[in-house]
């Protein structure tokens, strides 16, 4: 399968209300970090979630996501789960996918969300606390 | 099809099999009716059926549609859910900031912000309950010469050394807080200023006696102390000014002291 070819990374820097965006195709992961409340979620996570399905649609490769949310609006919920969604239908398909979302051991209400985001999904997803 | 309508068929085909009527114009025009009838029938029954599966496919679209509403409705509650809690956690994240802008990083007491604050509810309450309080000012004598002496390293954990005298001898009603600098507000419940004093004084051997370790050795503070005491509905201003006022006769008369209000003449 040819690789990479419309595979487009990206590499969006964090600010105080988006999280940082970067993807590497290469080695197949997918990493946010960071606050998110922005003004238009659309904007911000549509190429994320079109990249993960490009990526999905055009490599045979496992896909990881590194996760290390702190704070979701409502519309960055419903994004994030988006992108679980993609997840657990490729996961279904017989694809390798899975979730490492970490958090601040002393933010121990991050790793408590990152459960629930966490129940419905069968690919493996863990939730680790960093000292 | 019902008995009535079999019965009618089974007449009219026997009339018109009965060669009697052969050539007759009725005849004729009898036979083309029937046989336009069940043309007309055989289309009817046709679309019944074509209808009939669109009904079913209809119903099965409905289901799927069903079943998708739910699913969304699932997700949205779960979306829902997740969101409460990130608001939650914002909202006490929120009070925590609160909390933090009303305390002294250094000696965790209050600061000057929440002093003001807790202060003019204790003035409200002083108008509803047409009952005073007594309000001391406390200021640490020669603070500049411990920190030039023993560095404000030194000086810092004197004073967080002298929060936590204040905070422990104080009486259970009342408050204190950082004013600011080396200065220090003590809030006391009781408005009789010679039971303020008398707690006061207590206070100030046991600061007298604090001993805050300094490498190999350890120093000592002495305070000076002003008090006023507040009468329901005045200025909040007013008593402090006067507080300060018996802080300035404390220093004058030598520190290390306590100064009531000057008696009004």
């Amino acid at each position: 399968m040819s690789e990479n070819l419309s595979m487009n990374d990206l590499s969006i820097a964090g600010t105080p209300s988006t999280p940082a965006i970067s993807t590497d195709a290469a080695s197949g992961v997918l990493s946010l970090s960071g606050d998110s409340y922005p003004e238009n979620s659309f904007e911000l996570f549509g190429p994320v979630i079109t990249w993960v399905e490009n990526y999905l649609s055009e490599t045979d490769a496992p896909l990881r996501l590194e996760l290390e949310l702190l704070y979701l609006n409502t519309s960055s919920v419903k994004a994030v789960m988006e992108i679980f969604d993609t997840l657990e239908a490729a996961h279904a398909r017989g694809r390798d996918v899975s979730v490492n979302w970490y958090f601040d051991q002393n933010n121990e209400r991050v790793g408590e969300l990152a459960e629930e985001f966490k129940e419905d999904c069968t690919f493996p997803f863990a939730v680790i606390g960093r000292p | 099809m019902t008995g009535k309508d079999g019965d009618l068929d089974a007449r009219i085909a026997t009339l018109l099999a009965d060669p009697q009527y052969e050539g007759h114009p009725l005849r004729e025009a009898l036979d083309a009716l029937r046989v336009r009838m069940a043309c007309q029938l055989a289309r009817i029954e046709k679309i019944t059926a074509v209808s009939d599966g669109f009904q079913m496919m209809a119903r099965h679209r409905e289901l799927s549609m069903a079943e998708q509403f739910d699913r969304q409705l699932k997700r949205l509650s779960k979306i829902v859910a997740i969101s409460d809690r990130y608001q939650e956690v914002l909202r006490d994240q929120n009070q925590a900031v609160i909390d933090a802008s009303y305390h002294d990083a250094l000696t965790e007491l209050l600061n000057r912000r929440g002093l003001s604050e807790r202060l003019r509810e204790r003035c409200d309450l002083a108008v509803r309950e047409a009952r005073g309080f007594c309000v001391a000012m406390v200021d640490v004598d020669h603070f500049k010469q411990v920190n030039d002496t023993y560095g404000h390293q030194a000086g810092d954990r004197a004073l967080v050394a002298l929060g936590r005298v204040m905070t422990t001898e104080l009486p259970e009603y009342g408050f204190c807080g950082r004013w600011g600098g080396e200065e220090f507000v003590i809030v006391l419940e009781d408005p009789d200023l010679l039971a303020a004093r008398a707690t006061l004084e207590r206070l100030l051997a046991a600061i007298r006696d604090m001993r805050v370790p300094v490498g190999d050795s350890s120093l000592a503070l002495t305070v000076s102390v002003g008090v006023a005491q507040h009468k329901p509905g005045e200025a909040l201003a007013l008593t402090l000014n006067r507080a300060d006022i018996a802080l300035y006769d404390a220093k004058q008369s030598g520190r290390n002291s306590l100064g009531l209000e000057r008696q009004q003449t």
